[in-house]
């Protein structure tokens, strides 16, 4: 006869995990908790609310571009631009950002031009080629092949001693990944200056979160890698540019790596091929635009005076004139001969292949 | 000189390296301490330290993928892959990523790195240790594959790949690792890559070969030359991109030609030679152009391995039966 | 489903005040048809539907804020939202080729010889259709070639034969493979022949007389029908050797001409066929042919019988012989006589009669 087991026997926890949620405005703009410190700095968090608004409004662009057969394949931002936009902004110029296919925010505000966004997604290499700092990487479409990227170069600026971080972005997909896991262990088993994003939108192509992990949160993950995470309200530029100041800062001071889940919700379909509404219910979206960053900053803003009206119709009108004017300089460049796809392969282009480059130049005889 | 073993030749060759240029790191599982299963890298990390030699966690695809990172951040990183069976997780950051990194940002983004891994059967290994995919990697636009098959030229390779500006898959012959030595100086002297070596020349039959495979093929040679048959030995050492002229002018004076590869019959990489002979080779062929490979089957275990690879007297067969055509 | 979302009001509005419907759902509405009115804080305005279709789903009431992306009215019809991808564009529709039929394992060509070998006996000059191959396989070799050339190189180049040399061969070999030749001989005494007599003529006319003697020899067989037809008149063949070769103009009606006629006719005849200028007609017709080759050398002959003639006759050249002549040896001039004949036609008694009649004209006194 079996006897009864007593749950646990009275045997030691040796280890717990506690995962913290961040947030300081509320959906609807007001103030949940006292805010950080540089809250009060106009000019910074309206510089994130414009850059928002001009992501959201190049995605327009962009979406109209590929229904009329400008541009290809295009991923929207709506409801998540919060996150790269913040990430980006706790940034410094020598860190290297390593983004996904949907951080377009931090491309923009590192530098990138909005035509070399468009003439990624356009179909032509030289959209990698970008502006904006010269070591962040290109964007990655093998979902979550490049945090093994960033450990790599976290342990560069570890061994050379360099006061730099590494800025891994990727959705929630993302971390069901052998890539994102083994990297993350890499980091917590040497300390690198390495902080991962994970830009929690909910869905990943049609499969929803239940789907994706059995965890209650993505942050916890980390603690399986050895080092601290933590999850904020996406949707809250505030909580983002304060979750990624501190985490960036704790990298920077040889403190170790950091994983952020800014929990958003992808508001759009997931490229414009995709038809959203054919795996979720139109209410369930409807739902979370109450939630959406734009709206929850700009309430926040004029009510802090830090925005007006005349501030909203200026930036519609310069931000108008900026997308227009990549536009025009997109669709008006100049395409590249078809010779050059050989160009770039190697250092030296073997002779081998010089053959094909000139073959295909037309300057082969036979 | 001295006379070292093609093992040691690699171990001299990353120590040259890593001496000469601090942003050389050597990676990968048990490279540190241990100096590597087959000890390639003993000595490097008590004469680099921990940092420029570490021993990484049990996880392929973040070795290469770590390469990746470190070479696009201007380190020259050697990671080692255990066995080329093991390799496998590391296509996905090979293709996708370092071969072509350069090429999709237009130059902006460079990727020197070096996969190493021990090729090929031979040594009785459990199985999955006994690979010759080499075709596979060869087919990646961007990649370079390499492979020495002697002392001399896994020191002089080597080097070559370590300071070559673009990602290259280093593949070693496990069982030439002790077998085989030669004399190597250590003075650092690159070899040439993308270009095959002429090991033997010879004017009745090519035989082209390379890695673990030379040895065999120059057997054969030695045994056709007792027929009165000179054969010419062509090493091609650096798979891809490999040097075309070379062995269409050895065919143009022989008129006969045979590749041997370990690495299974069907897409194996003789396939790829026999094609440019036939495009650009054809009018000085006196026989058809004919491969000894291993099999079309998954490399046996150990107790039928030899029946798999390519024998000297499968060769030397081949050779007479190719030399009787015209 | 289709959705239609709240487009963009301009002038940066980001958001609008649903003021009322116009159409429910289940309603079918066309393109143009005012759906509903909604209030920004500039004005009223009214919002049409895009597109013709039946409503199926309306979001918000009265009352409701949308904002600008949100979704309004879902359509019912129409999957055209699925463009069956997450990226890029699949074309579709076209017809897939019909399939083929399965074809039979082709059998290998043995290569009997190669491309090296090939260019050599080229070089050389050698036809490898004549070269044996001696290489596995019976494949022609270097040594097959070289060897080839070397035979080759005692004889003369190869000349293919032509005109009338290309008529004979193909003639002769006609006449081997269909008639069964026998041939009888005999001399004629032509001593008492007066000076200057054209042989030639003489013999046209003796093989007259002979032909009505024995008319079976001026006959046409035809081994198809296995008809024979005696000919009344006879037109003889005379065998001419020309510059070019052997030629056979026809000499018409020689019973019935006079000596000067004949002697005119053969005349004109020889004379075209040196030049060259014979019609065609005049070499057709023969009913027996006389081959006067003595006229060169060489006394007696197994001759070519040309179907669909059944005796040819051979005169040899006349010459000083020691004979018996009435009944003491003497030295005569005599004309050698050979006379060819079809045997499945012509029987040995009637040559035997016509060779008697033939000499015997011969041998009288003109």
């Amino acid at each position: 006869m079996a006897s009864k087991r007593v749950a646990n026997e009275g045997l030691p926890v040796i280890a717990h995990f506690e995962v913290r949620r961040r947030n300081y405005l509320a959906s609807d703009g007001s103030i949940d908790r006292p805010l950080p410190p540089f809250a009060t700095d106009a000019k910074l968090l309206v510089g994130l609310y414009r850059a928002m608004v001009l992501l959201r409004l190049f995605d327009r662009k962009a979406v109209a571009l590929q229904r009329t057969g400008r541009l290809g394949t295009y991923a929207v931002s709506l409801g998540q631009e919060a996150v790269s936009v913040g990430i980006a902004s706790a940034m410094r110029e020598e860190d290297v950002l390593l983004p996904s296919y949907r951080d377009n925010g931090a491309l923009i505000w590192r530098g990138v031009k909005l035509e070399e966004i468009l003439l990624f997604w356009g179909g032509d290499e030289r959209g990698n080629r970008f502006s904006g700092p010269v070591h962040d990487f290109p964007f990655c479409v093998p979902v979550g092949s490049q945090a093994p990227h960033a450990a790599g170069v976290a342990y560069a600026f570890k061994l050379r001693r360099e006061p730099r971080v590494a800025v891994c972005m990727f959705g929630d997909g993302a971390t069901s990944k052998g890539d994102v896991y083994e990297a993350m262990n890499f980091a917590g088993v040497h300390k690198l200056p390495v902080v991962f994003v994970a830009t929690n939108n909910q869905w990943a192509i049609s499969v929803p979160l239940r789907l994706q992990t059995g965890c209650e949160t993505l942050a916890q993950k980390a603690i399986a890698a050895g080092f601290a995470g933590e999850q904020i309200d996406g949707c809250d530029a505030v909580a983002v540019h304060a979750a990624a100041e501190e985490a960036i800062a704790a990298a920077r001071d040889g403190k170790g790596p950091r994983f952020i889940e800014a929990v958003t919700y992808r508001l759009g379909d997931h490229t414009t091929s995709d038809d959203a509404s054919r795996y979720r219910s139109a209410d369930e979206v409807q739902a979370h635009w109450k939630e959406e960053p734009i709206t929850r900053l700009r309430t926040y803003l004029v009510g802090q005076k830090m925005w007006t009206k005349a501030d909203e119709e200026q930036l519609a009108a310069e931000c108008h004139e900026r997308i227009e004017a990549a536009v025009e300089r997109y669709l008006t460049m100049e395409p590249r001969r078809p010779e050059t796809i050989f160009d770039h392969l190697y250092a030296d282009l073997p002779e081998a292949y010089a053959v094909q480059r000139r073959e295909l130049a037309g300057e082969n005889d036979a | 000189m001295p006379e070292v073993t093609l093992v040691e030749a690699i171990n001299l060759a990353l120590a040259r390296a890593m001496e000469d240029d601090p942003g050389v790191l050597v990676l990968g599982e048990d490279v540190g301490v241990d100096g590597g299963v087959f000890r390639a890298t003993v000595g490097l990390q008590k004469r680099f330290g921990s940092e420029r030699v570490l021993d990484t966690p049990l996880a392929e695809l973040l070795i290469s993928g770590l390469c990746v990172g470190m070479a696009v951040q201007g380190l020259k990183p050697v990671g080692e892959i255990q066995f080329m069976g093991f390799l496998y997780p590391c296509l996905d950051q090979l293709v996708n990523h370092a071969s072509r990194m350069r090429n999709r940002t237009q130059g902006r983004v460079t990727c020197p790195m070096v996969l190493r891994t021990p090729h090929g059967a031979g040594i009785r290994a459990p199985e999955h240790h006994s690979e010759s995919t080499e075709a596979m990697l060869a087919h990646i636009p961007g990649l370079r594959v390499v492979m020495p098959s002697s002392p001399e030229r896994a020191y002089g390779l080597l080097l070559a790949a370590i300071r070559d500006p673009d990602p290259v898959v280093f593949l070693e012959p496990t069982r030439l690792y002790r077998a085989v030595k030669g004399e190597v100086e250590d003075n650092g002297e690159s070899l040439p890559l993308d270009l095959a070596f002429v090991q033997k020349e010879g004017r009745d039959i090519t035989l082209i070969s390379w890695g673990a495979m030379l040895k065999e093929t120059m057997a054969a040679a030695d045994a056709l030359s007792a027929e009165g048959i000179a054969a010419e030995v062509i090493d091609l050492a650096t798979i891809k991109p490999y040097d075309e002229d070379t062995l269409l002018g050895s065919v143009a004076k022989t008129g006969r030609c045979v590749i041997v590869h370990e690495a299974a019959r069907t897409g194996g990489f003789g396939a790829e030679i026999a094609a440019l002979i036939a495009e650009r080779g054809l009018s000085s062929l006196l026989a058809p152009v004919t491969r000894v490979t291993g099999y079309d089957t998954v490399v046996p275990m150990a107790r039928l391995e030899q029946h798999y690879m390519p024998s000297v007297e499968r060769i030397v067969t081949a050779a007479r039966k190719v030399c009787q055509f015209s | 489903m289709r959705q239609f979302t709240l487009p963009d009001l301009g002038e940066g509005l980001e958001e609008a005040e649903i003021v009322s419907w116009y159409v429910s759902e289940g309603d079918h509405v066309v393109t143009d048809q005012p759906l509903l009115s909604v209030e920004t804080d500039k004005a009223v305005v009214e919002i049409p539907s895009p597109s013709n279709g039946r409503v199926a789903h309306l979001f918000g009431t009265k009352g409701d804020i949308v904002k600008v992306g949100m979704p309004l009215v879902e359509f019912a019809e129409g999957a055209e939202r699925d463009t069956g991808t997450v990226v890029g564009e699949l074309g579709g529709g076209e017809a897939a080729q019909a399939a083929g039929i399965h074809s039979a394992r082709p059998t290998g060509q043995e290569l009997r010889v190669f491309p090296a070998v090939r260019a050599l006996a080229s070089k050389l000059g050698v036809a490898l259709e004549l070269v044996d191959g001696t290489g596995a396989g019976g494949t022609i070799t270097r040594a097959d070639v070289e060897r080839a050339a070397r035979s080759m190189s005692h004889s003369g180049p190869a000349e293919p034969l032509r005109g009338m040399r290309r008529a004979m061969a193909q003639r002769m070999a006609a006449s081997h493979a269909e008639i069964a030749p026998a041939t009888v001989t005999d001399e004629a005494d032509i001593d008492d022949w007066r000076q200057g007599e054209d042989a030639t003529i003489r013999l046209a006319r003796a093989i007259a007389a002979a032909c009505k003697a024995e008319p079976a020899l001026n006959a046409w067989y035809d081994s198809a029908t296995g008809e024979r037809r005696l000919i009344e008149r006879v037109d003889l063949g005379i065998a001419v050797d020309t510059e070019g070769g052997l030629i056979v103009p026809v000499l018409r009606n020689v019973a019935e001409r006079g000596v000067p006629d004949l002697r005119a006719g053969l005349d004109r005849l020889r004379a075209d066929a040196i030049a060259r200028s014979i019609p065609p007609e005049e070499l057709r017709g023969a009913t027996i042919t006389l081959s006067n080759f003595g006229m060169i050398g060489g006394r007696f002959a197994n001759l070519i019988i040309v179907p669909p003639q059944t005796a040819i006759v051979g005169a040899g050249r006349i010459s000083q012989r020691v004979v018996v002549h009435r009944g003491q040896p003497a030295v005569r001039r005599t004309l050698p006589l050979s006379l060819t004949f079809d045997h499945r036609v012509v029987t040995g008694g009637e040559a035997a009669r016509f060779l008697v009649a033939l000499k015997s004209d011969l041998e009288r006194i003109s």
